[in-house]
């Protein structure tokens, strides 16, 4: 594999965190445009953590899952009653606060003499753990998919258990998931808590596999993105947002055929492709006759 | 205190461009409930045919309004025909991310028909900005005012006097009724949604104008702030929608003032976010029209 389709295999593993992550919410029952802040979170702990004090990046990623999960709890814990577009909004704002937040955030150490650390809008450049310790391009690019293999794996596994349906209760009707004796508002602090956690992890990555980040990369548009992911792939199983990412980086931008016109293309297509499939690609009524068809 | 009145000054004139968006998105969303995205981008569309004519044409300034109005509508018109009517009883979040999707394309189509970042768009008047007493005043500003004042009075006059106005409220009000009642709801729907890119076009001249440039951040710039006063204002609500532009913009002058641009920002999201959390009940209880 030559280092382009490396890179552009790393980048559908990066951000399809991202998209589970927005998939995750959305299943029970949230709207957000506002997972781009949680990566981010990931991204400058995981890259402080390793840049700046030497903490080699397994551990890092730890912390900065455990910052991302702690950042959405905390911000959920006021918003998560809020409904639908409501909810939308406030995670927008959080998340613009957020980018806002990094634009501001000047914090750097002086190693070897040279000054390390975010530099506000400047970003934050020298990320090189994986370079110092001689993980190959390849090698990222499996650790990456390990990654997502195990997050997949779980997904899949809480999907098919008592919880998965208690989630996609929750989703669909919430009053008659409290009659039924789910506490809601302690599911959807769970859900997330984790879906932060999924975003963090997806930034530490990106991060990593970046070495430069700056408060622009965390804007809407990433957020967005990713929640056209999971639609477009399709609400009916943890797949789905995969698939999603794979359509437009790994087709689109990685085939080259349209460059220049990728987001014509690709814009096009999804809004067709919503019409005709408004919960996406692998839905529901998908998943479920793919299921009969080879169980 | 002459800064304070300025700053007033300047926060309303900011705020009625505001306004002028928000009552564009606030129209889209009482009667379809649905968040159109491509709402900035379809403004910043008919931007750039402006500043496309004007570059290869020299069009003067009147005929860069109505061309203007006339790619924002047309652009909306597009928006609606493959987001919002398909998906008219359906999923509001499949509505909303095809309005992102198309959102996409207009951005690269505007980058791909003028790929340089900016572009100088013509002022309304080249001259100093009026001077009254102590405080100054620049003519792009009080157009914005004025116009903001128009739109009010005739989107006032047509929804309250006219017979599409009727059916505006009634389909905003109950649908279903309306439908059993003769309304064509499609067809109130396209109208509506015409409407609403027509004050966005006119918001997005007077933004370009003031501003004496055009970027492709129009688009995302024009969603946000219209969401923002939106939200503040009330969903749905129209005098909320003016309302929340007015309050933004005076927000905005004073904390860019006193904390700078980054803490402007930061203090309206800040606000929004709070106000939401507390459940404040003009924006969560949605009043129709």
């Amino acid at each position: 594999m030559d280092d382009y389709a490396i890179g552009v295999l790393t980048n559908v593993g990066l951000i399809s965190f991202l998209a589970l992550s927005a998939y995750l919410l959305l299943i029970a029952g949230e709207m957000s445009f506002g997972q781009q802040a949680f990566f981010g979170v990931g991204a400058y702990a995981g890259g402080m953590l390793t840049a700046m004090y030497g903490w080699p990046l397994p551990l890092a990623a730890l912390a900065a899952m455990a910052l991302g999960a702690l950042a959405q709890f905390l911000v959920g814990l006021p918003t998560l009653r809020l409904r639908g577009l409501y909810f939308a909004m406030a995670t927008l704002a959080a998340a613009e606060m957020a980018r806002i937040l990094f634009e501001l955030f000047h914090f750097q150490r002086q190693l070897e003499g040279e000054p390390v650390g975010p530099d506000g809008t400047q970003g934050f450049r020298g990320i090189r753990w994986i370079f110092e310790h001689g993980v190959e391009p390849l090698d990222y690019l499996g650790i990456v998919y390990a990654l997502l293999a195990l997050a997949l794996a779980a997904f899949l596994m809480v999907e098919r258990s008592r919880l998965g349906a208690t989630l996609r209760g929750v989703g669909e009707d919430p009053e008659l998931a409290a009659s039924l004796g789910v506490d809601v508002n302690r599911v959807k602090l769970g859900v997330a808590a984790a879906a932060g956690a999924l975003a963090a992890l997806g930034g530490v990555l990106y991060a990593h596999h970046n070495t430069y980040i700056e408060p622009r990369n965390f804007d809407i548009m990433l957020g967005v993105h990713s929640l056209a992911y999971a639609l477009i792939g399709g609400l009916g199983t943890a797949l789905g947002p995969l698939l999603g990412v794979v359509l437009d980086i790994g087709a689109l931008e990685g085939s080259r055929v349209f460059h220049g016109y990728r987001m014509i293309v690709f814009g096009g297509l999804v809004a067709l492709l919503l019409i005709w499939r408004p919960r996406g690609l692998l839905d529901e009524r998908a998943v479920q006759w793919l299921r009969r068809r080879f169980s | 205190m002459t800064d304070l009145a300025q700053n007033t000054l300047d926060g309303l004139f900011l705020g009625s461009s505001y306004a002028l968006l928000a009552l564009g998105f606030t129209l889209i969303f009482g009667v379809l409930r649905r968040v159109n995205l491509s709402f900035g981008p379809a403004v910043m569309f008919g931007c750039y045919a402006a500043t496309w004519a004007h570059l290869n044409f020299g069009a003067g300034l009147l005929l860069l309004a109505l061309i203007a109005v006339a790619g924002s509508v047309l652009a909306g018109a597009y928006v609606e025909r493959l987001c919002f009517a398909p998906h008219r009883g359906g999923s509001a979040i499949a509505a909303m991310v095809a309005s992102f999707a198309l959102w996409m394309q207009f951005e690269e189509l505007a980058t791909l028909a003028l790929p340089r970042h900016v572009y100088a768009f013509p002022p309304l008047y080249s001259g100093p900005p009026i001077e009254f007493g102590a405080l100054s005043l620049r003519v792009e500003s009080l157009a914005m005012l004025a116009a903001a004042i128009v739109v009010c009075v005739l989107l006032w006059w047509t929804l309250y006097r006219t017979r599409f106005g009727i059916a505006v409220r009634a389909v905003i009000d109950q649908p279903n009724a309306a439908q059993l009642a003769g309304i064509s709801v499609p067809r109130t729907f396209m109208l509506t949604f015409a409407l609403a890119s027509a004050i966005g076009g006119l918001a997005g001249f007077l933004i370009a104008a003031s501003h004496e440039q055009v970027t492709p951040m129009l688009g995302m710039w024009s969603t946000l702030k219209g969401l923002l006063a939106m939200m503040l204002g009330g969903l749905g609500s129209l005098p909320g929608a003016v309302l929340g532009g007015l309050a933004l913009g005076l927000l905005e002058a004073h904390s860019q003032w006193f904390f700078g641009p980054q803490a402007r920002d930061l203090i309206a999201y800040a606000l929004l976010f709070i106000l939401l959390a507390a459940r404040v009940p003009w924006m969560t209880t949605r009043s129709a029209s």
